[in-house]
């Protein structure tokens, strides 16, 4: 009997990964029809046509989530016949990480990047169906860039392969194991993939010849929807690293964390510059490149982590995918240059620049400094690669490439923050501009003073930060009362409803302004915790002491725990500040006997004081001989950068919130637009 | 004028890449004997039983052999200080900073880091269906 029912649960399993398998031959049959379907239709403007590549577009979500969902079944029922599920798994493997586990290997990640993208896709057309002539070429383009993705998990890289089944799986890695793994990669996807909406949908104005402003106005909220994933998902994978890796710090500027820094940096120039075609209708070929370069930097990132050509701390499985994607990001290069170049002609406007001092000025200078600050750490990332084929031998760069070209570029965009919102359109006085900036540039001269005074001039880039971070912090201010005072002028009522009148009514100019906040504090936070942060290191026997910036820390005892999957060692450690006590913090390491690794659990005390940390490392533990050698970071202002994340979530939700007034004023805009179709 | 500027950004970089030196060898075993001098990441990985205490005076001694590449001969012995990644142990690929002193690889110290498997790589080939 076990026998058969052995043999009955096998065939059932075979049966599962058939499903998937189909479901994704499915899914590749939807696409690559939508893909010739949808581009025949645009061709010939064939409307029923164009609707039957739309649905087949919509129906490959559902058949790409029954693939998921296979997946996620397998992974749920530890199905170690399925060799993902084997490979990335394993018995003690908590429910919710074993959820993961689709996101945690390369096969199942390319399958959530299909996931995604056809269901922005579905959502993209369905949101957009009256706009027929857009959506018309905008269907091919997303079709072509979802083939690529669907071929590869057909044939190259499938989740669905099975073998006999181990007793139990590989298990996860332990750094994975983290909560930030159920957040941290899918919001990066949800972010990476977000890009292709704006990318397709200005490809399609391409395509179509209509280079108005139209493609802009229907992309803006996915545009600054992808930017949020992706911001937030980096400052999670930062969060992750710093509470996690244990090494103390958030951001290593390591190829794989640049490889979404860089779209994002360059989605960041792009939400800017549109405004200026939105506006004046000028920097039409800028905004092709740019979301050109954002989509393309967007698969660039995921060759890196895939395909181990650049060396990088994360050590993502080598593979022959690698190539596909250098030739899938050649024929997108291409494809962009060669579509922008042919209609060069349509794309030239007429409105120039009229002032090097104007709203539209600060906003270029702001999209250049984006863009070489993106270009020279593409630069960085790229610079081993390039060594190699000019010179012979690979040569990398380091923190101190990337930090040099922060600062140059970095700082003068924070200035540039609190100058550009306040400038006028067209063209703006300096008497204008001298009333203007009075408060700020006071504000701004007395914090730089002040902190020269209190002897934090130790750090020109952070006395700068701090200095140009006054300005932009007094004049978001600025704007804020004098809009506040002009909506309770106008209309009564109390303060804070003028103030969320006023939020209410501009929700893409405030929600702008928060976002600005965010990015204040987020450099604040950063400048604190990287410019003014004190590290000391020592071996202690328990009973001993050491000193760190006012802190004194006594280390009492080892602790040893059984937790569900690992063995838990934790040193306690008594924190006490002028004779009195503090906290106690339990730095340690986990050992994982599946995995056979052992991990680095800090230990962290948030001090309310100075909103830094107070961040301990148990580097190393004798458990024989229960000597420590303890590593303590003082990280002032660091909790700012965590802090900025969610008032960077609030901002952008804000900018994107439905708007009856736009969307009024995009009915008569799509109406105009048919008009003069 | 946005073509200009560009450039001009560009042009600083590329002349502080170029004229500041700002890059580093980086290295496996096999190519240190090519390169005796100045600081070096050598990049290997870990051979045989890892020695001593990072946290004392001796410092840790392990040695490294080529990662990648078709040397499989090349052996460098390596001396290091400072914080060790959890992640280091024999046959986990590591890159280290430092310089060549009397045959030996003189890590600065702090600088050992080790691939961070963030995604699993099977170890055991399987056959599949």
């Amino acid at each position: 009997m076990p026998v058969e029912v052995r043999t009955g649960a096998r065939e059932e399993i075979h049966v599962m990964a058939a499903l998937g398998r189909a479901a994704l031959l499915l899914s590749f049959g939807l696409i690559v029809y939508a893909l010739v379907a949808g581009s025949l239709a645009a061709w010939k403007r064939r409307r029923r046509l164009a609707l039957s590549a739309q649905n087949a577009l919509l129906a490959a979500f559902g058949t790409t989530a029954v693939a998921a969902l296979v997946l996620w079944i397998a992974l749920e029922r530890h199905d170690f016949s399925f060799v993902y599920v084997a490979d990335h798994t394993s018995r003690t493997l908590p429910l919710g990480y074993r959820l993961a586990g689709l996101w945690s290997g390369q096969e199942g990640s390319l399958l959530l990047w299909l996931l995604i993208l056809t269901g922005y896709a579905a959502l993209a057309v369905w949101l957009n169906r009256r706009t027929r002539d857009l959506v018309v070429w905008a269907v091919p383009v997303l079709a072509g860039v979802a083939t690529f993705f669907v071929f590869m998990l057909c044939f190259i890289s499938s989740p669905f392969k099975t073998a006999p089944a181990p007793a139990d799986g590989a298990g996860m890695v332990p750094s994975l194991q983290n909560p930030y793994m159920l957040a941290h990669p899918p919001l990066l996807y949800l972010g990476y993939v977000g890009l292709t909406i704006p990318f397709a949908f200005a490809m399609g104005a391409l395509l179509s010849k209509r280079t108005d402003e139209r493609w802009i106005v229907v992309t803006r909220r996915w545009t600054l929807a992808a930017w949020t994933f992706l911001g937030v998902g980096q400052l999670l994978g930062s969060h992750w690293a710093y509470v996690e890796i244990g090494w103390g710090g958030y951001y290593a500027w390591d190829p794989v964390e640049n490889a979404a820094l860089m779209p994002w940096l360059a989605a960041t120039a792009f939400l800017h510059s549109v405004m200026i075609q939105e506006k004046r209708g000028m920097l039409k070929i800028w905004n092709m490149v740019l979301v050109a370069l954002a989509f393309c930097l967007s698969i660039f990132g995921t060759f890196l982590t895939r395909s181990g050509v650049i060396n990088s701390i994360h050590s993502f499985s080598q593979s022959p995918l690698g190539s596909w994607f250098l030739g899938f990001i050649v024929i997108c290069i291409v494809f962009s240059v060669g579509l922008i170049y042919l209609r060069l002609p349509l794309l030239r406007t007429k409105t120039k620049l009229e002032s090097l001092v104007s709203r539209e000025a600060t906003f270029l200078y702001n999209n250049l400094l984006l863009v070489a600050l993106c270009l020279t750490i593409l630069w960085g990332v790229m610079y081993p690669l390039l060594t190699e084929a000019v010179r012979g031998e690979t040569r990398s760069v380091s923190k101190p490439y990337y930090n040099f070209f922060l600062h140059s570029f970095g700082l003068p965009l924070l200035l540039l923050m609190g100058i550009g919102p306040l400038v006028a359109w067209r063209r703006a006085s300096l008497r204008a501009l001298g009333k203007t900036f009075l408060i700020p540039a006071i504000v701004s001269i007395v914090t730089g003073s002040t902190l020269i005074a209190l002897g934090y001039g130790s750090s020109i880039p952070g006395l700068l930060a701090y200095t140009f971070g006054a300005f932009v912090a007094a004049s978001i201010a600025l704007e804020f009362v004098r809009g506040t005072r002009a909506r309770h002028a106008l209309s009564g009522g109390s303060w804070p409803r003028a103030l969320v009148e006023l939020v209410g009514r501009n929700r893409r100019r405030y929600g702008g302004y928060i976002v600005h906040a965010a990015i204040l504090m987020l450099a604040i936070g950063i400048a604190g915790s990287s410019a003014y942060q004190t590290v000391r290191e020592r071996g202690l026997h328990p009973g001993q002491s050491m000193e760190v910036a006012g802190y004194t820390l006594t280390y009492q005892t080892l602790q040893t725990r059984q937790e569900a999957n690992a063995v838990a060692t934790r040193a306690v450690v008594d924190v006490t500040r002028g004779g009195s006590h503090v906290t106690t913090l339990h730095p340690g390491k986990n050992e994982y006997p599946v995995e056979q690794q052992v991990s680095n659990e800090v230990s962290i005390y948030h001090d309310p004081r100075n909103l830094g940390d107070l961040f301990t490392i148990a580097d190393q533990i004798d458990p024989k001989s229960h000597t420590l050698f303890l590593k303590v970071l003082v990280k002032p202002l660091v909790n700012l950068v965590w802090g900025a994340g969610f008032l960077f979530v609030f901002g952008a939700l804000v900018a994107m919130w439905p708007d009856a007034v736009e969307q009024r004023k995009l009915a008569e805009r799509y109406a105009a637009g048919a008009v003069a179709a | 004028m946005i073509a200009l500027s560009v450039a001009a950004a560009l042009a600083v970089f590329i002349l502080y890449t170029s004229v500041a030196g700002a890059g580093t060898p980086q290295l496996q075993p096999s190519d240190l004997a090519a390169h005796p001098q100045g600081d070096i990441m050598l990049v290997g990985t870990v051979v045989g039983a890892p020695a001593g205490d990072a946290h004392a005076a001796g410092g840790l001694h392990f040695t490294l052999k080529d990662a990648k590449g078709r040397n499989t001969v090349a052996r460098v012995p390596v001396s290091y200080t400072g914080t060790v990644p959890d992640l280091f142990r024999t046959g986990r690929e590591v890159v280290v900073e430092g310089s060549l002193r009397n045959g030996t690889f003189v890590a600065k110290p702090g600088t050992l880091s080790t691939k961070c498997p963030s995604k699993y790589a099977p170890a055991p080939a399987k056959k599949s269906t």
